[in-house]
This record gives C-alpha cells, structure tokens and sequence, in this order.
C-alpha cells in the first residue's frame, strides 16, 4: 500500500530524469536552444566540435540534453549517444530549403536505428522569426514525418534566439514521456553490455 | 552526397566510416589543398587568425572557427559555413571557391570602401567586434562597391547580395528587436570576465574532440579455441566512454573482419582497448584476449602533418620497433598517405593462450 502511494506521489509531485538527445544538420540551432534552455541566455557560439551536455529543469522533470555537432564527418559519432535515450530533439534549420533532404536522411537514419526505435521524436523547426522560413508544416514534410509508423512525434515551430516555441516543446516532452512511463511503455532500450 | 544517404546506423561496420577514408574524388582534395596554400588563405579573412579551417561558401572566404560563429548567425541566407575538415566537399563547390579568387580578392571586394575609422578585428579581437564588422562587411555590405560585386559573383550559389538587398531592408525593420538580443549576447558573453567568467565556465559541460579515429579491424589468426573446436569471434574496440563492436564471424579461429570502426577521441586521451569475445547464444559471451594501445603517438604525428600535403607515394614517418613492445608482432610503421596518418598493427592478444589480431588506425586531428 505504501508503495502504491509512493509511486502516486512520484507520479504527481517527484522529480523525474529523462535522457535526452538533440541532433540535426550543422548551424540549425542545437548548442543556442541548449543554453537558451539551460541559463535563459542567448550565447554567441561556435560550431560544435565535439558535444555539450546540460541538465535542465522544466517543472518537475529533469532532462539531460546531449548537444552533439553536426558537421557531416561527425554525424557517424551521433550513435554513440543512443543508449538509454528516452527522447530525440531534432533542429531543423528552416531557413535552410537546400538541404532540407539532407536533413531528412540523416533524421530517418537517426529514428531507425535499433537504439532509437522506442524514443519519442520532438521537431524543433528553428529559426522561425526569419523571413522565407519554411513552416512548421514544411519541415514536417520535408523531413517525412508524416509517414512515420508507430511513433510518437511532435513538430514545434521555435525561435531559439528569443525562446518561442521551446518550453512548449518541452511541455510535450515531459507530458508525453510520463503518459508513457505511467502506461508502462519503455521509452530507452538499455543495454546490458554496452 | 551519396554517403550520407546511404549511411547505415545498425550495424557497428560499415558506412558510418566513410568520412575518414580518401573516397572524396582527388580533384576536390587537390583543388581545397590549392587553395589553401594561398598566402591570403592562410589567415582568416575577417580577423587575421592563422590557419583558418572554415569556409563561407556564400562569399568564398576562408575564415578562422569563431568569426564561423558569427557567420553562422547570420543566417543561411546570408553566409553558409562549412568545415574544411569536417565536411564532404563537392567538385562545384570548390569551382565556386576557386572562382571567387580567394580571402585576397574577395577582401579587396567587400572591404574596397573600409572608412579609415573602421578597424579590421585583430586574431584576439571579442566576439562583439568580430559581430559588428562581419555584419557591416556582408550582410549590410557596407565596405563594398555594391554595384561591381553583384555584378562580378560567380553562379552556382545564389549571390546573397543579388537575393538580398531588399531582403536586407526588410530584415533591418522587422527584426532589429532579435538582432538587437543577439548583440546582446555577444556583449554578454565576452562581458563575462575573471572570477564571473570561471564560475560560469563551471556550468557549462563542453566537451572537445581532439580528433577522430578510425579503426580499421582487419583480421584475426590463429584465435583461441571457446567452443568445442573453433570459436565465434567478434571484436569490441573502447576508447573513453565509447563502445563499438564488429559482427561475429561464425565458427572461425582466422576470421577476416575488415570493418572500420570510427571513434571520437577525448582529452585527455585515453588508451583504446581491443576485446576479442567469442558470441554465445545461451550463456556469457567468453574472452578470448584483449590489447590496450596507446594512441597518443598516432594523434601526435597527425597533428604534426595535419597541413602538409604530400600526395606522392605513401612515407614513412615513424615505426614502433617489436623490440621494445612485448604486445607487438611485428614492427608497427607509422605512414603518411595523402596527408593523412595511419599505423598498421599485429597485436599479440594478452591474457590468452594464442591470438594476434591486424589492425590499422588512422587519425584525423581537429584543431582548429
């Protein structure tokens, strides 16, 4: 019995972790929307080389966001950070029409990796304050989300530099991993050895 | 391009590797090695900083990585950044570079009208001024003679400038709120000085690639025996944190692997470790011998020829004599091919009864 109303209570009111990693083409926005997220500051930054990690709090759930580079030589080392991975933010620049199918190659290789078939997929379309962005619904096409089988996505329309778009996004996240973890569902696929 | 697509995440082999190997059709090698040899080319266009390893494809400028930070922020539509090393280069997109002549031309272009009161910034210069002069210098264009540039750029990107310029207008009165926290941040980022600075630092969990590496698991002989007369054998290679495996050759103590593995390595740089396991189905998968290399040497002599380039016959750079390695077969050579460094290795398996195992590794720097 006290068991059942601790894990009520941890339901309600108790601080959960989630995993989380963000990916997507190189200069669409992940370390901005990292440290947006994590001081509520725009940083001016530099590309990627390598990864940026941070813990942020949004209401009662802790994310651990993995912010990895994007250069094309680096996306064969995005991999490395599956493991355990209840979440997938992928920045997409929506400024940036030319390789929108570049985006989507590397977004559907992501989604289909054996790792990553469990994790829920957040599409953050960046950079929405520029004139000639594609929209949400765009990026939603471009990246063939529509034709996603059994998965569990949501597409936000963001604007990294004064924030717009990104608690609601995290907003879904956090509501759509506990609705998941209530109903039993695994969001990570763990591994043993590895 | 076809690499990227093509790329295949499921299995620790294969194409994931690509990136590291010569597959980039020698003429855009040759052509980036051109031109990188260029006096202008060698500093960055915008602040002077040696040795610039980034590229605006949308002005044909070399550029230095944080002045590539501030390109990026302009926007796609105004400068579009690529990585000279960490990027696939296409043939049209050297043409284009090539066209536009270079950090000589291109300044002698965008910065043909500098008012005297303007300072170029310096290799040191804070984020904020390299923010305000790139901003007038390509995106207002306000050094340039408008006129002759967008009469002169070259097809095959869109010329920002011939795009731009009412595009510009709009952007100046639609958006100067978001420019206007942009600045703001570079303000506060290099405001952040000493003691604020540190404790800032703190917070922040930056992790910094040395470089990559590759490692190219060719074979394995004479193997010890895990099942009754022969073993299933797979290899688990580990560097820091990261873990990758090749597939199982089934009921082989020779098994033939050639499966390239490619690994980020950390700082500081830890040893990488080779497992050899042979696969069971119903029990613990059981050792069959593991080495540890030191990989430090490989980065040092990668670092040292990152920027010649040499595409004659492959060369010697260093050995490590079997003498003075016990885990060692054979002398292990140290070779420099189309400017890249690799190491062959045969590899005595230690805490097993028999086993070596062939690998090469090659190494790609990224400094920046």
């Amino acid at each position: 019995m006290g068991q059942v109303f601790r894990k009520l209570f941890d339901t309600f009111f108790g601080n959960k972790e989630m995993r989380v990693v963000m990916l997507g083409l190189d200069a669409a926005g992940k370390t901005t929307i990292l440290y947006k997220l994590h001081i509520g500051e725009v940083l001016s930054t530099v590309p990627t080389i390598g990864f940026n990690v941070e813990k942020v709090q949004y209401k009662n759930v802790i994310f651990t966001v993995w912010d990895v580079g994007g250069q094309q030589k680096l996306r064969p080392l995005w991999r490395h950070y599956f493991n355990n991975t209840d979440g997938l933010i992928y920045v997409v620049d929506s400024l940036d029409r030319e390789r929108i199918g570049q985006a989507k190659a590397e977004f559907q290789a992501v989604i289909n990796d054996p790792f990553m078939l469990n994790s829920v997929i957040l599409v953050f379309a960046n950079k929405q304050d520029m004139k000639g962005a594609m929209t949400p619904m765009e990026v939603c096409e471009g990246l063939g989300l529509y034709d996603l089988k059994n998965r569990i996505w949501h597409i936000q329309g963001t604007c990294a530099l004064k924030g717009d778009g990104l608690y609601e996004g995290l907003d879904w996240l956090a509501s759509t991993l506990k609705e998941l973890q209530a109903s039993g569902r695994p969001t990570a696929i763990g591994t043993s050895t590895f | 391009m076809s690499t990227v697509v093509s790329r295949n995440y499921h299995d620790g082999s294969s194409a994931a590797v690509s990136s590291l190997e010569e597959e980039s059709p020698s003429n855009t090698t040759k052509g980036l090695e051109m031109l990188l040899s260029q006096p202008g080319n060698r500093v960055c266009a915008d602040c002077g900083s040696p040795d610039p390893k980034w590229v605006s494809l949308s002005h044909g400028v070399f550029i230095c990585i944080k002045c590539s930070g501030i390109h990026r922020s302009l926007g796609v539509h105004i400068s579009k950044v690529i990585s000279v090393n960490l990027d696939e280069w296409t043939v049209e997109q050297i043409d284009s570079l090539i066209d536009r002549g270079g950090n000589t031309a291109v300044n002698m272009r965008y910065e043909a009208f500098l008012p005297g009161d303007v300072e170029k910034p310096k290799p040191d210069a804070l984020l904020e001024e390299r923010f305000d002069f790139i901003r007038r210098k390509y995106e207002l264009q306000q050094f340039s003679a408008v006129q002759t540039v967008s009469a002169s750029t070259v097809s095959s990107f869109k010329s920002p400038l011939q795009n731009n310029i009412p595009k510009n207008k709009y952007f100046e009165k639609q958006h100067t709120g978001i420019r206007h926290t942009l600045a703001q941040a570079f303000r506060n980022s290099w405001s952040k000085k000493g003691s604020e600075q540190k404790a800032f630092r703190s917070t922040m969990g930056m992790v910094e690639f040395v470089g990559l590496i590759k490692v190219n698991i060719i074979r394995g002989t004479n193997l010890a025996i895990r099942d009754v007369l022969t073993s299933d054998p797979y290899v688990i290679v580990t560097l820091g944190h990261q873990t990758m495996k090749t597939r199982v050759v089934r009921r082989n103590l020779n098994p033939v692997w050639h499966e390239s593995l490619m690994l980020s390595i950390p700082d500081p740089i830890p040893p990488l470790r080779l497992q050899v396991f042979d696969k069971d189905t119903f029990s613990t998968d059981d050792e069959m011998g593991e080495a540890e290399i030191d990989i430090q040497p490989l980065v040092e002599a990668a670092k040292a020829y990152e920027n010649s380039f040499l595409n004659s016959e492959p060369i010697q750079v260093g050995k490590w004599l079997a003498t003075d390695y016990k885990t060692l077969v054979n002398d292990s050579i140290f070779s420099l091919v189309d400017g890249k460094v690799k190491q062959e290795i045969t590899l005595k398996l230690q805490n097993v009864e028999s086993g070596h195992l062939e690998i090469e590794l090659q190494c790609m720097p990224l400094s920046q």
